[in-house]
């Protein structure tokens, strides 16, 4: 009896799981006129993937898919390598911040200290979408509009007190006991936290970039604000380019756009499956 | 782009205005429909799979590590997948096919609000079947074993053991997703543009819509804004509240 539940649950979360990934899977391996066929492409290519990733899409490819439009859409190329260099650029900046916030938070006692953890966990959950307009108005007093590297700045708000708050905890699992008995052997301050409690962390560390690239890859809401030209575009704006009042114009190039971009976040992911667990509720569940 | 004129004083002027912008009752009626229904969803679903694989069968790792990857897919590629499945020829309608119904518009007016929340269903039930699972391997099994020698059914171990244990957990785990559920603007936006005619106009598309597209009216949105913060406030000071306790 309970085997049989076993076995209907398993193949329920595959199904569910698995539908939704598996059109698109389909879809970017199909070829033109098979792109709205059920079943597994019957003459599989990888022009899809090639075209998106060219320089140069071939127009009459596009026409033809498109029917009455002809949608001319530059590659997905330079969109990649933005999303690259944003998030990079991101999670450097993450860690270089909130490893020394998280060392302050772990290791120093002072007053108003409460009212600083406080803080950080206020920022984690706090909506983003209420920024926009503030950064809107900020971004183009200071003229940092349409930069890419401004973008990277402005993730730091959805990846700093995330990071900060997970580090913290796992600063305060490297025992203090190690400290002293590095200050006693003659080390300072930085060169405690950069010989000790940093490898100590590294777990941390990478779980931390992860995420924080991850975040940087899938944002919206602020990239929506900060970037206002095409060849600025990151990937989720590009993306919306595939869309011709609210009809997917290419299935084949978008498919093969969402592949890509679905790729990196999801091996990232699971080759870093046992520390998710735990950083998902940034050590916050205790039970 | 739109900086507009040099900011002048005008007192309340634009909190009359929001007061009576119809788009301001609109968005809060849809995002307690969108967060409330998804959240409870995604609750039972991520409480079941929790419960599923946290028993002991062949394959169990595997399938937690499958469990992730909705969760670990960025919003605005979950709703790009969701194009395909919402699309007149893709998925969502061959299903309805192949179970003999009529095909639908899936993000047509009556079924834009379902659809979309489907799309957050299925991007956020991981993170409820990670905290449950965190909350069920932290149950010492003591406690089952002599509730089986006391005669317990597993009905009954799960009443009386699993879920009052489970308590903590779930109020942050669903308080977390309850907020960041109000404040999605990723997949609504995706899926509909708050459309169609304001079928899934949720608060973060709204405040999005005066600031950006179809006010060009930054301190009208922030008006906005501040007038819907408290809801938000509240919700975040409950959390903090919770999170404190845990750390």
């Amino acid at each position: 009896m309970s085997r049989i539940v076993t076995f209907v649950g398993v193949v329920l979360i595959l199904v569910t799981i698995g539908i939704p990934i598996y059109w698109p899977l389909k879809t970017s391996l199909s070829p033109p006129e098979e792109v709205w066929e059920v079943g597994i492409p019957k003459n599989p290519t990888l022009s899809n993937y090639i075209d998106i990733l060219s320089s140069e899409i071939p127009k009459g490819r596009m026409s033809e898919v498109v029917g009455t439009f002809t949608v001319v859409s530059p590659s997905a190329l330079n969109p990649l390598k933005n999303s690259i260099l944003v998030a990079t650029v991101t999670v450097a900046l993450t860690l270089i911040v909130s490893s020394i916030a998280a060392y302050n938070l772990a290791r120093f006692s002072y007053r108003g200290k409460r009212f600083v953890s406080l803080f950080v966990l206020f920022a984690y959950i706090f909506p983003p979408f209420i920024l926009m307009a503030p950064l809107m108005f900020i971004l183009s007093k200071i003229g940092a509009l349409n930069n890419l590297i401004a973008l990277s700045f402005v993730h730091l708000a959805y990846t700093v007190p995330f990071s900060t708050y997970m580090l913290r905890g796992y600063f305060l699992s490297v025992p203090r006991d190690l400290d002293e008995a590095a200050y006693v052997d003659g080390c300072s301050r930085l060169q405690v936290f950069r010989k000790i409690i940093m490898p100590l962390a590294l777990p941390g560390l990478v779980t931390v970039a992860v995420f924080s690239f991850v975040m940087s890859w899938g944002d919206v809401v602020f990239s929506l604000v900060v970037l206002q030209t095409g060849e600025n575009f990151t990937l989720p704006l590009y993306a919306s380019s595939y869309l011709w009042g609210w009809e997917i114009t290419d299935p084949g190039g978008l498919s093969a756009l969402a592949v890509i971009a679905g790729m990196i976040p999801v091996i990232l992911f699971l080759s870093i499956q046992k520390f998710v667990r735990m950083g998902l509720l940034a050590g916050a569940v205790k039970a | 782009m739109p900086t507009g004129l040099s900011p002048t004083f005008v007192g309340l002027e634009n909190y009359k205005e929001i007061l009576g912008l119809p788009e301001l009752y609109v968005s809060l009626q849809r995002t307690f429909t969108y967060a409330f229904i998804a959240v409870l969803i995604k609750a039972v679903f991520g409480l079941g799979v929790a419960l599923l694989l946290n028993q002991e069968f062949r394959g169990r790792g595997f399938l937690r590590g499958i469990a992730i990857i909705p969760y670990a897919l960025p919003p605005f590629i979950c709703a790009i997948l969701f194009w395909f499945v919402y699309d007149y020829r893709g998925t969502g309608n061959i299903i309805l096919e192949t179970f003999g119904l009529n095909s639908i518009h899936w993000l047509g007016y009556d079924h834009a609000m379902f659809s979309v929340i489907l799309v957050n269903v299925w991007h956020g039930w991981p993170f409820f079947f990670l905290g449950f699972l965190v909350g069920l391997q932290a149950i010492p099994v003591e406690l089952y074993e002599s509730a089986v020698v006391d005669g317990a059914s597993s009905i009954q171990k799960f009443r009386h053991i699993t879920l009052p244990l489970l308590k903590p957990v779930f109020f942050i785990v669903c308080g977390l997703s309850l907020m960041w559920t109000m404040g999605d603007f990723v997949i609504p936006w995706f899926m509909t543009g708050g459309g169609p005619l304001d079928a899934t106009l949720t608060i973060p598309i709204a405040s999005y819509k005066l600031a950006f597209l179809t006010r060009l009216d930054i301190p009208l949105a922030s008006v906005y804004n501040v007038t819907v913060l408290p809801v938000y406030l509240l919700l975040i000071y409950y959390i903090v509240k919770k999170l404190e306790v845990g750390t």
